[in-house]
């Protein structure tokens, strides 16, 4: 490869990047406008009307708030390490995106194995917060972050397991090949308690209620976060919700059939992609207004004593299932 | 060409974050010099083609050990001092020790050579047109059924042992025990009582969840008026 | 795949998760029920192993032949006898848990995969189970600070040795290309192949297997892992991982390494020669029974490994010998040790033997039997295992192991007879407690074999002999 030639690939591919990222923001900004509208919704109130025609410029206001506002580093934390923790937050909710596939070959890297790509950067995840705990310096803090830590990890077994068992259906690891197995049914209809289990451990694995936690604003004040401002605090919160985003998106190339059409005479599409996203995302803000916070020992107690074996039983039997009828997929 | 830049680059780092393990301070840091090693080993893995298990050793080691490292390394209160003093003292022992060993090994690498039997020798070729998943997949319930089942009861000796070494039931602990949860129902958790009027509650009549093994009852002298506890007597009251 | 070949392990690992199971969902105190599940489980293995073919399988990684047979029956015997020895001390301790015999069934499993080893992976594996069972075991009295002491002590060496042993495996591996013994083997047919990386190579993995057998240099944490380990630990540490890890060092140095016996000779003898000195000098100082112990383990290593520096089929053979007669004698020894105590509690100290010899006449004999045989008194079994290793390093040449062996044993005899001399001619303290029907009847079992050894040592050394023949192919 030449060097000319490299650099028109690079440069295609920050196009391509671009692309991806900035209606990803886009979206970012929009999920928070759409949770407090939503939440308002679910408790009967207006949520924010002010701003804009129905309140919509109010994302941007809020960005340009916290962009004003003196970003505040406690006394006695570790500096580089409390800056570099939000930083990571955001950056790995940006970079999981190059492997995800918006329509048939539309990825920015197609790679062979892009579910272990994805699984990798989202156990990342709790290095922000736990990193985030420990530099704050910060009883409440170093609470959050322990609890976090202690739960995404638990989360992430089963996680895998669904994972797995989803794997095994469609004998790749390629995020394509993954949605393109699901043609004839998706999984989330064969495999429907693996995607319940799956739903509800991505809800653990982004802290969001009923598992948040780690943020616990009314006994732990606002956990890992409790001493962050301004941009800070803003990426901290971008990678939160953009990490909802991610995950609302495996769920639906792993168990929604991604950009495929579900009828038969429409074609398939990012398009269809979009709305399986925003359609979890409802159901991610609808458990939020529906379901008081667990406790914690009854968090562990659901992840490790009923989703844990219940995922590995159900990875037997459909293992099984596959083998006995012969429906096993043969190199993919 | 860029493959080896790229890998001297990952190995260079590799190395120094590596000797940063040893050298940080702060415990904190070393840990996290390991996962930047982590990643560097990972990155090496991919540039010699094995995608799987460079994505293992990111899920497995930075996702979840190095996690619970940091966790308890946060959590230990390493009297940072006290260990610099026994690394000062040590120094000079421990270096020449390296020394030595490192002129040894310079020495052993010095009469490098080969068994000329060694390549045909080598494990697992990976047959041609084949992803590294697959060929791993291939052999590893085959081939290396025997080893594999094997270092999964290595895990479960670990396990078992990490278990009997700390699992400690305090009588004193109160679990939730869902099935007696919902199993309560309204008449055996709820009386409903007469109050004569500014009288209030008497305190016998607050029902307090019973005790798991009812204390063996005093014999009842005449009758059965002692027995039953005092909600009963409520109740006659 | 003949995966046949391994039925006594994949038989002895469902029984361990069978037992695991079973114990964990059974309503009443399971730890005795257990343990009877597991003693049956190893006598079920011994006869499996004793009625399976011989043949190679899983592509070479396993190798089921007469010395594997041979070690995994010793094996299975003295983990039978250290569960056994235990019932009673652990009841009485509160160390009454099911996990006990689960981990002492998967450490047997370990020294099983150990002895079968054809392939560095299934060595190190093997090993690894073995070793981490034990590490638990060591602890297993978690409350006592000695016993957790031991444990930590052993974790963390061990884990050093087992890092040591690794980077064995891979230079060698890098020089030969191969993980397989057979492969190996011919790679190394011609010496002349054997560059100084191997040869480093083959030094680590000798040093991590040195530290199972605790052979010195590599000898430090015998002593403490031994005296702080709960008795039937200590017991069951004594004997089986020896037999396996010896078995293991046999194995490794004859079937892959034999052709380059020139350069790993002089390593063996060294370390034999330094085992044997240290064990019968150290020894002499000590006041607990169990420390004494720990350095006489040493000293017997050191004796056995005469036996290999022969590099002969004589000498192996002299190896195994001399493992049965020392797992039968040690064994009977932590039998008198178990049974040591005074209204009720466990004493470990030397003095506290005074006057056994008048108290409990029965006791006291056996325990001067076994250590007239660890001295090496004739016609107690431990002279013949001395007997059949020094007589083959005399015809190999080896003179200066065989003297320095026979002044070792002189040495040892002191500290060994002053034992019997505490019995017998100090004053009794107080008198022990009269020991359980278990141990009595260990302790008598093994003492006889000890003292009528010499009258039916045929069977053991013809097997032994067909056992060594066979690493020599």
């Amino acid at each position: 490869m030449g060097f000319g030639e490299g650099l028109l690939h690079l440069l295609l591919v920050v196009v391509q990047a671009l692309a991806l990222l900035v209606p990803l923001l886009i979206g970012v900004a929009y999920l928070t406008y759409a949770e407090r509208k939503v939440l308002a919704a679910i408790q009967l109130r207006k949520g924010p009307n002010v701003v804009g025609p129905f309140g919509l410029w109010q994302p941007f206001a809020d960005a340009i708030k916290m962009l004003m506002k003196e970003t505040i580093i406690p006394a006695g934390s570790n500096r580089l390490l409390f800056l570099m923790a939000p930083m990571l937050t955001f950056g790995l909710a940006m970079i999981a995106w190059a492997v995800i596939p918006v329509n048939d070959g539309w990825a920015i890297a197609d790679i062979n194995v892009g579910v272990l790509y994805l699984f990798a950067i989202s156990s990342l995840g709790v290095y922000g917060i736990i990193i985030a705990g420990w530099a704050s310096n910060s009883k409440y803090a170093f609470l959050g972050a322990m609890r976090s830590a202690a739960q995404m990890v638990s989360y992430e077994v089963s996680m895998g397991f669904v994972m797995v068992s989803v794997l095994l259906c469609v004998g790749s690891l390629n995020l394509n090949d993954v949605v393109m197995a699901q043609r004839h049914v998706w999984f989330a209809i064969p495999l429907f308690p693996m995607f319940v289990v799956f739903f509800i451990s991505t809800l653990a694995e982004t802290n969001r209620a009923p598992f948040d936690l780690p943020e616990g604003e009314s006994e732990i004040v606002a956990g890992f976060f409790v001493e962050y401002s301004a941009m800070a605090f803003a990426l901290f919160f971008l990678g939160e919700y953009a990490n909802m985003i991610l995950m609302s998106t495996m769920t639906s190339i792993l168990f929604l059939g991604g950009w495929l059409s579900p009828v038969g005479f429409l074609p398939s599409g990012p398009g269809w992609l979009v709305l399986k996203i925003v359609v979890v995302l409802f159901m991610f803000l609808w458990v939020r207004a529906t379901f008081p916070r667990f406790r914690y020992d009854q968090l562990m107690r659901l992840g490790w004593k009923v989703f844990l074996p219940f995922s590995l039983a159900w990875l037997v039997l459909t293992a099984g299932v596959l083998l006995a009828m012969g429906w096993l997929p043969h190199g993919a | 060409m860029i493959a080896t830049l790229a890998f001297y680059v990952f190995a260079l780092i590799l190395l120094v974050s590596a000797a940063m393990v040893v050298t940080a301070r702060n415990p904190v840091h070393s840990v996290l010099f390991l996962i930047m090693a982590f990643f560097n080993a990972a990155a090496l893995f991919l540039i010699a083609g094995a995608e799987f298990l460079a994505m293992i050793l990111v899920i497995v080691y930075v996702g979840a050990v190095a996690v619970l490292f940091l966790f308890v390394v946060m959590m230990l209160d390493v009297n940072f001092a006290e260990l610099r003093e026994g690394y000062q003292r040590y120094a000079p022992v421990g270096a020449a020790v390296g020394a030595v060993l490192f002129v040894e090994l310079l020495m052993v690498l010095g009469g490098w050579h080969f068994a000329p039997d060694a390549a045909s020798l080598r494990l697992g070729q990976i047959p041609a047109g084949v992803s590294n998943t697959d060929a791993l997949g291939r052999v590893l319930y085959t081939d290396y059924v025997l080893l594999f089942q094997l270092a999964g009861l290595v895990l479960l000796v670990a396990m078992i042992g990490a278990i009997v070494l700390t699992l400690r039931d305090r009588k004193t602990s109160r679990h939730q025990d869902i099935g007696r949860q919902t199993a309560r129902s309204a008449a055996t958790s709820l009386r409903m009582v007469t109050v004569a009027i500014g009288a209030g509650v008497a305190p016998g009549d607050i029902l307090r969840p019973q005790p798991e093994a009812p204390l063996t009852p005093p014999e009842p002298v005449g009758g059965g008026a002692g027995h039953g506890g005092p909600h009963h007597a409520a109740e006659i009251r | 795949m003949n995966w046949t070949a391994a039925i006594p392990e994949i038989f002895l690992a469902l029984s361990g998760l069978a037992i695991l199971m079973l114990g964990v969902f059974v309503r009443r105190e399971p730890t005795f029920l257990c343990s009877m599940l597991a003693v049956g489980a190893l006598l079920l293995t011994a006869v499996l192993v004793l009625g399976g073919s011989d043949g190679a399988a899983y592509g070479g990684q396993f190798v089921v032949d007469p010395f594997s047979s041979f070690v995994k029956l010793l094996v299975l015997a003295a983990a039978a006898l250290a569960l056994v020895l235990s019932l009673d001390y652990n009841r009485r301790e509160g160390l009454a848990r099911l996990e006990y015999p689960v981990l002492m069934l998967f450490a047997t499993l370990g020294m099983l995969v150990m002895a079968s080893a054809s392939n560095l992976m299934t060595l190190y594996l093997g090993l690894e189970l073995q070793s981490l069972a034990i590490y638990v075991l060591a602890a297993f009295a978690r409350d006592t600070l000695r016993s957790s002491e031991a444990g930590l002590k052993y974790f963390v060496l061990g884990a050093l040795a087992s890092g040591l042993l690794l980077y064995g495996i891979s230079l060698v591996y890098g020089f030969t290309g191969g993980v397989g013994f057979a492969g190996m083997a011919q790679a190394l047919a011609d010496p002349v192949h054997a560059s100084p990386g191997l040869i480093a190579g083959i030094v680590f993995i000798v040093a991590g297997l040195a530290f199972k057998i605790s052979a010195v240099p590599f000898h430090m944490w015998t002593p403490d892992v031994y005296e702080g380990a709960p008795s039937p630990v200590t017991a069951f540490l004594a004997t089986a991982p020896k037999v396996a890890a010896m078995a293991l060092l046999l194995r490794v140095m004859v079937t892959p390494f034999g052709h380059l016996l020139g350069s790993w000779q002089l390593l063996i003898e060294l370390v034999s020669i330094a085992s044997m000195v240290l064990g019968a000098l150290a020894a002499i100082g000590q006041t607990n029974i169990k420390r004494l112990m720990a350095y006489s383990s040493i000293g017997h290593m050191g004796y056995a490994l005469i036996g290999l520096a022969c590099g002969t089929p004589e000498g192996i053979r002299g190896v195994l010998v001399y493992l049965v007669i020392y797992v039968f004698m040690n064994a009977g020894t932590f039998a008198c040790i178990i049974a040591m105590r005074r209204r009720g509690l466990a004493v470990e100290k030397i003095a506290d033997l005074g006057g056994l010899g008048r108290s409990d006449p029965g006791l006291a004999l056996a325990m001067a039997v076994f250590m007239f045989s660890m001295a090496g008194i004739p016609p107690m079994s431990g002279f013949f295992g001395k007997l059949y290793v020094f007589l083959p390093a005399v015809q190999s040449g080896l003179w200066t192991l065989a003297v320095i062996g026979v002044l070792t044993s002189v040495v040892g005899a002191y500290y060994y007879l002053r034992v019997v001399k505490v019995m017998y001619f100090d004053p009794g303290v107080e008198e022990l407690d009269a020991p359980p029907a278990s141990l009595s009847v260990l302790a008598t079992g093994t003492a006889l074999f000890t003292t009528l050894f010499f009258v039916f040592p045929g069977p053991f050394i013809g097997a032994a002999q067909a056992a060594a023949r066979v690493l020599f192919g």
